[in-house]
C-alpha cells in the first residue's frame, strides 16, 4: 500500500592516470602515502591545477546521460572536517556542475525500459582514508585527490529491485564510456540512497539518506528494509525523522548515524584558485568522440537485428568489448545467432577452462566467425567444430589452419567417399549380402563402419544417399 | 632607472663586514624569524646573460615557501614545518642569481597591520624602534629599512606590503591579480592576494618584477601581462573629499600634490562613492576564503600537535586552540559566519557585488585619469601596543589599500617625505597591467623627494 521512492547519489571514481588537481598517480592498493605530494596532502601555499581529462571524462557522463551541459563550469568549496581529508574542505561543483537536467533509459527488473531523470553530474576529488587500529587511527592519503564523478539522479526509482537493475545498467554505461572500471567492491563505485514512502497520490515523504552500501544487493536489501521500517512507523503513528542510516551488513538492518538537527553545512563558496572552465571547440569534438552507442540502445539493435533472445541479448551487450566481439563475428560469419550461442556457452567453457577473459584469450571475432561459416558450409560438423574451438585456446591458431593440418575437413564428395566405402563392402561383405537380401536393420552397422574409417569425418547425408545408392 | 645598487654585488664577498654591520641592526629591529646570512648563495644556475639579480641577497615573508628554509607563518601551528618546496616567485629569483638570506616576521597568516600578531617574534620600526613596521609584511619592510637587504618578497591581501613599506619608508609594490603566481604563497584570502616586492630602489622594484613575473603552470589564476600601450602619463587623480588623516600624513600628501604639479601632471579631482564600502566588503571575502584556507592546519599531517588526544576530532579542535593567536581565530569564526547558509546572501554574496561596484568605480577614475593618488595609510607608524587604534580602527584604515585588491589592480606606495621624523607612504593605484604608469610616476617623483635613508643605515660595509 505505500510506494517506495528512490534516488541514488553515485560516484565513480574517473579512469585518469593522475589525480584531479595534481600529478600524482591515481593507482588503487599501492602502499600507503607514496602516491602524495604537497598538493594532495594540502601543504601551505601549493595550489591545486585541473586535471582537464578528468573533466573530459565528467563531460563524457553528463552528455551521455542526456544533460544538458555547461559551457562555463566552476569549483566550489565545500568545508567540512575531517581527518582524511587534507584540506579540509572538498573541491566540488555546487552552482554550476558539469551537467543538469538529463535523462537515461533502464531496463527495470521486470524488463519494461524505464526512464530515471539525472539532477545534475558534478566533479569532484575523493578523500583519503582513515584506519582504526586499536588505539591508534592512521591515515592513507593515496587516494585524496581522486577524481570522482558524482552523478545524482531524481527519485524516480520505486524499488529495492529496480534501483539494483539501474545500478547495473549505469555501471555498464561507464564502462562501455571507458571513463571508470565502476567497481563496487574496490570502492571506485559508491552510491548513497535516498529513500521515502508515501500512499499512492501524496506527496513525497520524509526521506532518509542511506550510507555505507558497497553492493548492489546491500542497495536493493536497505531499501527493502527502509520501506518496511518505514511503513511500521507510520503504522504506529511514529514520525519518520529525516537522518543519515547506515547499513549494517552484518545483520541487514540499517542504523541511525546522525539526525538533521547534526547536518553539516558546508558552507559552498566558489573555489577561487580555479578560473572558471569553457569548453572550447576541440573539448566539445572530444566529448563528442568519446561518445558510444549506449548498451541498452545497443541490445535493442543487436537483439533485432540478429534474432536473438532477451537472455542473449543481456548477454552479448553486457560489456562494450563482449558486444563489438559478438557484432564482429556475428556480421562476418552471417550467423549472429549461432555466434551468441557459441559465446554463452562452448566460449564460456573454454574461458573457465583455461581460466581467461574474452580479452586475454587467444579467440577473435574472425576466428569464431570462421568456425562458424566451416560449420554452416558443411566443411566441418558441429563435434568436429567443437575440438578446434578447443584447438584455437589451446594452439592459438586459425580454425581453418587447425582443421587442414589435422586433416578435419569433412568428406563431401562421392570421388572422396567411394573408394572408403568400397572398402568397408569388402571387409564386410557378408552384411552387405545380408542387407541386400532384405535385413536392412543392419544397415546402421555399416554407417558405423563408414563413419569409423573417416574419423566421423564423413557427412552423415552423404554416407546415407550413398549406401542408399549401393544397396539398391 | 638605475640597476640593482651595485653594492650589494659584493654581498658574498664581504660577508663579514656585512655580519658586522647586520647582526647589531636586526638586534634592533628583528625583521627575521629564520636569518641565515652566513649560508652560501643559494642562487640557481642559468645563462649569467638571463641573471639580472647576480649575487643579490633577498629576504623573505615567512608566509612564502623557500625549500629548506621554515615556513611558519608567524603562527605557533607552523613554528616546526620546514617547506618541501620553492615558491615560483622565490625559485624565478633564484635562477635570476638572487639567493635567499632570511624568512621575516609578518603578523600570523598575514593578519593584522603591524607584525604584533606574529606568534614567533616582535619587529620595530628601523626608524624610530618603539613604533612598528606595519604589517603584515612588517619584517621584510623592517629588514629592507635597516639596509639588511636590498629587497624583500612580502604578500598583499589588503595592503601587506604597501603599509609596512609606506611605515618604514621604502618602496611597496603590490602587482596586477594574477601576474606573480601565488604558487607557495601560504594562502590567507586567495582571490585578494599576490606577492609582492618591497625595496629602497626603485629600478630594483621593477628588475625583480620582470625577472619573476608572468603564468605558471602551478597556479591556474596567474598570467602574461597584458601588453598596454606606453605612453607618458599626464593625468592624476586625487580624491576630492579626503578626510580623517593624520595630520603629519595630511601635510605630506597636500606636499606631494605640490610636487606632482610642479613635475607637470594634472590632478583631477574625483570621488569614490564605494570607497566606504571597501573595508567591510574587504573583511567579508578576506575573512570567508580565510576560514577555508586555514582548516588544513590541524594538526594531522604537519603543524602543532598536542601530545595525546583522545581521537582525531579531540587532536584537531587541541590543535587550533592551542596553535592558532586570536586574530586568526576572530577571523576564521568571522569566515565561517558570513559562509553560513541562509546568510550568504546578506553577506558574502553582497560583498561580492560592493567588490564589482568598487572596481567600476575605479574604471570611472581611470576613464578620467592615467593614475589614482592616495595616502597609503592615514597615520605614520604607531608606537608598539599602541590602545589609540584599536583592531577594528586598524582595519578601516585599510580603506585606501584594500581597494586595489578588490579590484585586482596594481598599487604602489612610494616614500613621500616625513613628518615627525618618521616616513610617510603615498600611493599610486593605476589599472590593470598598467604597472608602468605606477613607476614612471614614482621615478618622476623622486627626482623631487630623494628617498630618505633611515638614520644610522648605510651601505658602508661594500666598501
Amino acid at each position: 500500500m505505500y510506494q517506495t521512492v528512490v534516488g541514488l547519489e553515485i560516484h565513480i571514481h574517473l579512469n585518469t592516470k593522475s589525480k584531479a588537481f595534481c600529478s600524482c598517480l591515481a593507482e588503487f592498493g599501492d602502499e600507503p602515502n607514496t602516491n602524495v605530494c604537497p598538493v594532495c596532502l594540502g601543504y601551505p601555499g601549493v595550489l591545486p591545477v585541473l586535471n582537464e581529462e578528468a573533466l573530459t571524462q565528467g563531460y563524457t557522463v553528463a552528455r551521455a546521460l542526456g544533460c544538458n551541459l555547461s559551457q562555463r563550469t566552476l569549483f566550489d568549496r565545500k568545508n567540512y572536517f575531517y581527518p582524511d581529508m587534507p584540506k579540509n574542505y572538498q573541491i566540488t561543483q555546487f552552482h554550476d556542475p558539469v551537467g543538469r537536467d538529463g535523462k537515461i533509459e533502464f531496463q527495470a527488473h521486470d524488463g519494461t525500459i524505464k526512464t530515471i531523470r539525472i539532477h545534475d553530474v558534478h566533479l569532484e576529488e575523493d578523500a583519503g582514508k582513515m584506519i582504526h587500529a586499536g588505539d591508534m587511527s592512521l591515515c592513507d592519503y593515496n587516494r585524496a585527490g581522486y577524481s570522482l564523478l558524482e552523478v545524482v539522479t531524481e527519485p524516480d526509482l520505486t524499488s529495492g529491485e529496480d534501483a539494483e537493475a539501474f545500478l547495473l545498467s549505469f555501471q555498464r554505461l561507464v564502462r562501455y564510456l571507458g571513463v571508470s572500471d565502476g567497481n563496487m567492491d574496490e570502492g571506485s563505485m559508491k552510491c548513497d540512497t535516498n529513500v521515502s514512502i508515501r500512499k499512492a497520490g501524496e506527496p513525497l515523504g520524509t526521506k532518509v539518506e542511506i550510507k555505507n552500501l558497497n553492493s548492489t544487493r546491500f542497495i536493493k536489501k536497505a531499501i527493502e528494509f527502509e520501506t518496511k521500517r518505514q511503513a511500521t512507523a507510520l503504522e504506529t503513528n511514529q514520525r519518520i525523522v529525516q537522518e543519515t542510516r547506515l547499513w549494517n551488513e552484518n545483520r541487514d538492518v540499517t542504523e541511525s548515524m546522525r539526525s538533521k538537527e547534526g547536518s553539516l553545512d558546508y558552507r559552498y563558496f566558489p573555489e577561487p584558485d580555479i578560473p572558471p572552465f569553457l569548453p572550447d571547440a576541440a573539448f566539445w569534438a572530444a566529448v563528442e568522440s568519446r561518445q558510444v552507442e549506449l548498451p541498452l540502445a545497443r541490445k535493442h539493435r543487436l537483439t533485432a537485428a540478429f534474432g536473438l533472445s532477451r537472455e542473449q541479448g543481456d548477454f552479448v551487450a553486457e560489456s562494450r568489448f563482449m558486444a563489438d566481439f559478438f557484432e564482429q563475428a556475428a556480421k562476418e560469419s552471417g550467423n549472429g545467432l549461432a555466434v551468441a550461442n557459441w559465446l554463452m556457452g562452448d566460449v564460456q567453457k573454454e574461458l573457465n577452462h583455461f581460466n581467461l577473459s574474452l580479452e586475454a584469450s587467444p579467440l577473435t571475432p574472425f576466428r569464431l566467425a570462421q568456425l562458424q561459416k566451416l560449420l554452416d558450409s558443411g566443411r566441418i560438423h558441429i563435434k568436429i567444430a567443437k575440438q578446434l574451438l578447443d584447438a584455437v585456446f589451446e594452439q592459438n591458431k586459425d580454425p581453418e589452419v587447425v582443421m587442414r593440418e589435422k586433416g578435419l575437413e569433412a568428406i563431401t564428395t562421392e570421388e572422396q567417399l567411394s573408394p572408403i566405402v568400397d572398402k568397408v563392402f569388402e571387409a564386410h561383405a557378408t552384411v552387405v549380402e545380408a542387407i541386400k537380401a532384405g535385413d536392412a536393420r543392419q544397415k546402421g552397422f555399416l554407417v558405423g563402419q563408414v563413419m569409423k574409417a573417416t574419423d566421423g569425418r564423413a557427412a552423415p547425408a552423404l554416407v546415407n544417399s550413398l549406401l542408399a545408392k549401393r544397396l539398391g | 632607472m638605475s640597476d640593482a645598487p651595485s653594492p650589494w654585488k659584493s654581498f658574498q664577498a664581504k660577508k663579514e663586514a656585512y655580519l658586522a654591520y647586520a647582526r647589531p641592526w636586526e638586534k634592533k629591529v628583528g625583521s627575521f624569524l629564520t636569518f641565515r646570512p652566513e649560508a652560501p648563495s643559494s642562487a640557481g644556475s642559468g645563462p649569467s646573460g638571463a641573471r639580472p639579480l647576480e649575487g643579490l641577497p633577498f629576504g623573505v615573508k615567512d608566509n612564502i615557501a623557500v625549500r629548506d628554509f621554515p615556513l611558519t607563518c608567524g603562527s605557533k601551528m607552523l613554528a616546526d614545518l620546514v617547506s618541501p618546496y620553492d615558491a615560483t616567485v622565490v625559485a624565478r629569483a633564484k635562477a635570476a642569481g638572487a639567493s635567499v638570506i632570511g624568512k621575516t616576521n609578518l603578523d600570523e597568516f598575514g593578519m593584522g597591520s603591524s607584525t604584533e600578531n606574529s606568534a614567533l617574534g616582535k619587529t620595530s620600526n628601523p626608524w624610530d624602534q618603539s613604533r612598528v613596521a606595519g604589517g603584515s609584511s612588517g619584517g621584510s619592510a623592517a629588514a629592507v629599512a635597516a639596509g639588511l637587504v636590498p629587497f624583500a618578497f612580502g604578500t598583499d591581501t589588503g595592503g601587506s606590503v604597501r603599509q609596512p613599506a609606506g611605515f618604514c619608508g621604502v618602496y611597496g609594490f603590490k602587482p596586477t591579480y594574477g601576474v606573480l603566481s601565488r604558487y607557495g604563497l601560504t594562502a590567507y584570502a586567495s582571490s585578494l592576494e599576490t606577492p609582492g616586492i618591497l625595496a629602497k630602489d626603485l629600478g630594483l622594484v621593477k628588475t625583480v618584477f620582470d625577472a619573476v613575473k608572468g603564468r605558471d603552470p602551478h597556479d591556474q589564476t596567474s598570467l602574461d601581462p597584458e601588453s598596454q600601450p606606453v605612453r607618458p602619463v599626464k593625468t592624476i587623480a586625487v580624491l576630492a573629499d579626503l578626510a580623517d588623516l593624520d595630520p603629519g600624513v595630511k601635510a605630506v600628501y597636500e606636499q606631494t600634490l605640490v610636487h606632482l604639479k610642479a613635475l607637470g601632471y594634472t590632478l583631477v579631482p574625483v570621488t569614490l562613492p564605494t570607497l566606504e564600502y571597501a573595508v567591510p566588503a574587504y573583511y567579508t571575502i578576506a575573512t570567508a576564503e580565510a576560514s577555508a584556507n586555514l582548516a588544513r592546519f590541524n594538526g594531522i599531517r604537519y603543524g602543532h600537535r598536542p601530545v595525546y588526544a583522545e581521537n582525531p576530532e579531540h587532536l584537531v579542535r587541541q590543535s587550533r586552540t592551542a596553535g592558532f593567536g586570536n586574530e586568526v581565530k576572530t577571523r576564521i569564526m568571522l569566515g565561517t559566519y558570513v559562509l553560513r547558509s541562509g546568510f550568504q546572501d546578506q553577506f558574502y554574496t553582497k560583498a561580492q557585488k560592493v567588490r564589482t561596484l568598487i572596481s567600476n568605480d575605479l574604471q570611472k577614475v581611470f576613464d578620467q585619469a592615467d593614475l589614482l593618488l592616495t595616502p597609503t595609510f592615514p597615520v605614520p607608524a604607531f608606537v608598539h601596543g599602541d590602545k589609540t587604534m584599536t583592531e577594528f580602527q586598524q582595519k578601516l584604515a585599510d580603506k585606501f589599500t584594500v581597494t586595489a585588491n578588490l579590484a585586482g589592480v596594481p598599487a604602489l606606495s612610494f616614500p613621500a617625505g616625513l613628518a615627525g621624523g618618521l616616513p610617510v607612504g603615498m600611493q599610486f593605484t593605476a589599472p590593470a597591467f598598467c604597472e608602468a604608469r605606477l613607476f614612471e610616476a614614482a621615478a618622476a617623483f623622486a627626482t623631487r623627494v630623494p628617498v630618505a635613508d633611515c638614520p644610522g643605515t648605510s651601505l658602508d660595509w661594500s666598501k
